[in-house]
């Protein structure tokens, strides 16, 4: 037996309260761990987001679009921007499923001839490419939306619209497969000759982007400069940005409910705090004539508090330890996998990062040593005498 | 009454016969003029009133008195838990009452084994566990921690109970065990605070068998405070305390 060995035993005097004690840290843990992932997750898109890449909007806001010629002054039909190695716009369209109108998931209208030079991280069949190509109606769709509403390529589909409001049909002629997880996979790419012919007059040739990737990333804030110098004597003058910064600015709307949910793990920490802090403390009161002997056989104040610290740490990383053992499971192969085929726009890759691992293990060890600190202290300043004579 | 008058009779007469069997030997616990007093509310209380004390190299020493007397008081001044008011208290030839904080606790650690009333062993820890506890103070290491312990168990007659919780022994085992541990790390002084308070009369006696043998065998000096005759029988001096002062 060793001092840490004495320490650690002492768990053993309640070992239902220690049980309960574990299981409270560990569901805590299993909380945070769900929280943290889901934020993670979240922002996924935007930490796996291209270097090379730019987007190129309204200069006011994204929601408004630009003209089509601009993207003319991309491919070379009107100019080229040097460092711009190839380009291709979209718009966003906002479709709906007819039935399930809850269940989101972005929908684009693309440049069929360009779009899949600028993202090569989507991969088609080749086939499926060039079926696409040629219908104008067809649609290509991520792989996990193909799987969220059952959908396989030679299907017929109607959403409907609501920026360009109607029913409008499809015929699914591909899916794509993500090879990078800046990839959403539950996407929904269309013809943007489809959309604009079918639009009146007054709204036809406006274009929601441009992306471009760059020969070098680490020229990209120079090249999003000469983009918008190009525009600047135009009527709608343009603003260019990382893919990263573009997908933030996207995310914007929704950074409140992000910053609650951070602090909402947070408090989950504190309550974890309290319950050991409180355990801990009740341990402590019980043990007061046992420590009371300690003292009397020579240990000294420093020893009992250590003590007392060591066995919060001890809980501290057993709850922690087991509220990632049961995180895994639920967290990651569980819900992760139902979230990531059935709400893929959202969470395209939903599996847990080590550094939230790592997280979720230090604070419950961190948090249970300052949970134990105060018992720990007012155990130390125990005097010998009055702690031998108290029972119980 | 009259068994009150005996039993001080038979105080002083043991007390004579320990001085004349232990003459040669110097006084290993010297207590010059100790007091110890508590205030309650602002009222002084003095526990012990200037007491006086020599206690022999050797010897098996018991302490009775009526409950508030200040056997225990002066125990746990002796066992250095606690400081006297005034005067002075040399044990083993340290000055405790002198002492600081530290270093009283690292001189109990090396000078006193204590065995208590309720037995108080560590109840997640095997006998040979709650044995080797006084040891974790040591710079010795594992295995002879261990083996030393064994020995002690021994001595007490359990080592076969050595792997066994608290509540896995009779009382009368558990005192056997708090001895082991009293004795584990050697010291020259046992205190023992109603050693047999919790025990049937048999467990008493075996217990009280081992503290004769650890006093003859041994060598151990023991101040063993009691309230059962029968126990302080079994002592070489029987001394009695009644408010502060010995009679």
């Amino acid at each position: 037996m060793t001092l840490s060995g004495l320490s650690i035993k002492n768990i053993g005097h309640n070992w239902l309260r220690t049980i309960l004690t574990v299981v409270g840290t560990a569901i805590a843990i299993l909380s945070f761990v769900l929280i943290r992932t889901t934020l993670s997750a979240w922002e996924a898109g935007v930490d796996n987001a291209a270097q090379d890449r730019l987007s190129t909007i309204h200069r006011v806001t994204f929601v408004m679009p630009l003209p089509k010629r601009y993207f003319d002054e991309f491919n070379g039909a009107r100019g080229r921007i040097p460092g711009v190695k190839a380009s291709t716009f979209m718009n966003w369209v906002g479709h709906k499923h007819p039935t399930r109108e809850t269940e989101f998931f972005a929908t684009m209208a693309v440049d069929s001839g360009t779009y899949f030079d600028v993202y090569p991280e989507m991969s088609v069949p080749p086939d499926q490419l060039a079926n696409w190509k040629e219908n104008r109606q067809g649609a290509i769709i991520g792989e996990a939306l193909a799987n969220q509403f059952g959908w396989k390529v030679g299907d017929d589909v109607t959403l409907t619209g609501t920026i360009y409001p109607g029913d409008w049909k499809y015929k699914i002629e591909g899916v794509y497969e993500a090879t990078k997880k800046s990839v959403d996979r539950a996407q929904f790419l269309t013809h943007w000759d489809y959309l604009n012919d079918s639009l009146p007059e007054g709204r036809r040739d406006m274009i929601g982007w441009v992306a471009s990737t760059v020969d070098d990333a680490s020229r990209a804030a120079d090249i999003s400069a000469a983009i918008d110098a190009k525009f600047d004597d135009q009527d709608i003058q343009t603003r260019t940005m990382s893919e990263k910064a573009m997908t933030m600015e996207f995310l914007g709307g929704a950074s409140a409910i992000l910053s609650a949910l951070d602090i909402v793990s947070l408090v989950i920490l504190g309550i974890m705090m309290l319950i050991l802090g409180n355990t801990i403390a009740m341990g402590v009161r019980e043990r007061t004539h046992e420590y009371g002997v300690l003292l009397a056989l020579g240990f000294r104040p420093k020893h009992i508090a250590t003590f007392i610290l060591g066995e919060g740490l001890f809980i501290g990383l057993l709850g922690g330890a087991l509220g990632l053992l049961i995180s895994y499971p639920i967290v990651e192969q569980g819900l992760g996998r139902w979230l990531e085929e059935n709400m893929g726009a959202y969470f395209p890759y939903f599996s847990i990062p080590t550094s939230v691992s790592a997280l979720a293990l230090g604070m419950a060890v961190a948090l249970a040593g300052l949970a134990a600190l105060v018992p720990a202290y007012s155990a130390s300043k125990l005097d010998v005498i009055t702690a031998l004579r108290r029972i119980g | 009454m009259s068994e009150e008058a005996t039993s001080a009779e038979t105080s002083k007469a043991s007390a004579k016969a320990s001085d004349t069997t232990t003459a040669k030997r110097s006084p290993i616990i010297v207590c010059r003029k100790i007091v110890r007093s508590f205030w309650r509310a602002k009222e002084r209380l003095d526990v012990l009133d200037e007491l006086d004390l020599e206690i022999a190299e050797g010897s098996f020493e018991a302490l009775m008195g009526p409950s508030g007397s200040g056997k225990t008081t002066l125990l746990n001044l002796i066992a250095g838990l606690d400081r006297p008011t005034s005067g002075t208290l040399t044990v083993a030839g340290t000055e405790v009452s002198a002492m600081g904080d530290a270093a009283l606790a690292r001189w109990r650690s090396q000078t006193i084994g204590f065995v208590f009333q309720h037995f108080n062993l560590i109840p997640v820890l095997t006998a040979l566990e709650n044995v080797e506890l006084p040891l974790l103070l040591t710079s010795l290491g594992s295995s002879e921690r261990k083996k030393r312990a064994q020995i002690a168990l021994r001595v007490v007659g359990l080592e076969d109970r050595m792997h066994h919780r608290p509540q896995q022994l009779s009382g009368g085992q558990e005192q056997r065990v708090g001895i082991a541990r009293a004795i584990v790390h050697d010291p020259k002084i046992i205190v023992a605070d109603e050693p047999t308070g919790e025990l049937d009369r048999k467990s008493a006696d075996e217990v009280l068998h081992l503290l004769e043998r650890l006093n003859k065998e041994f060598d151990k000096t023991i101040l063993m405070v009691t309230h059962d005759p029968a126990a302080a029988e079994r002592a070489t001096v029987l001394r009695k305390l009644d408010k502060g002062k010995l009679l």
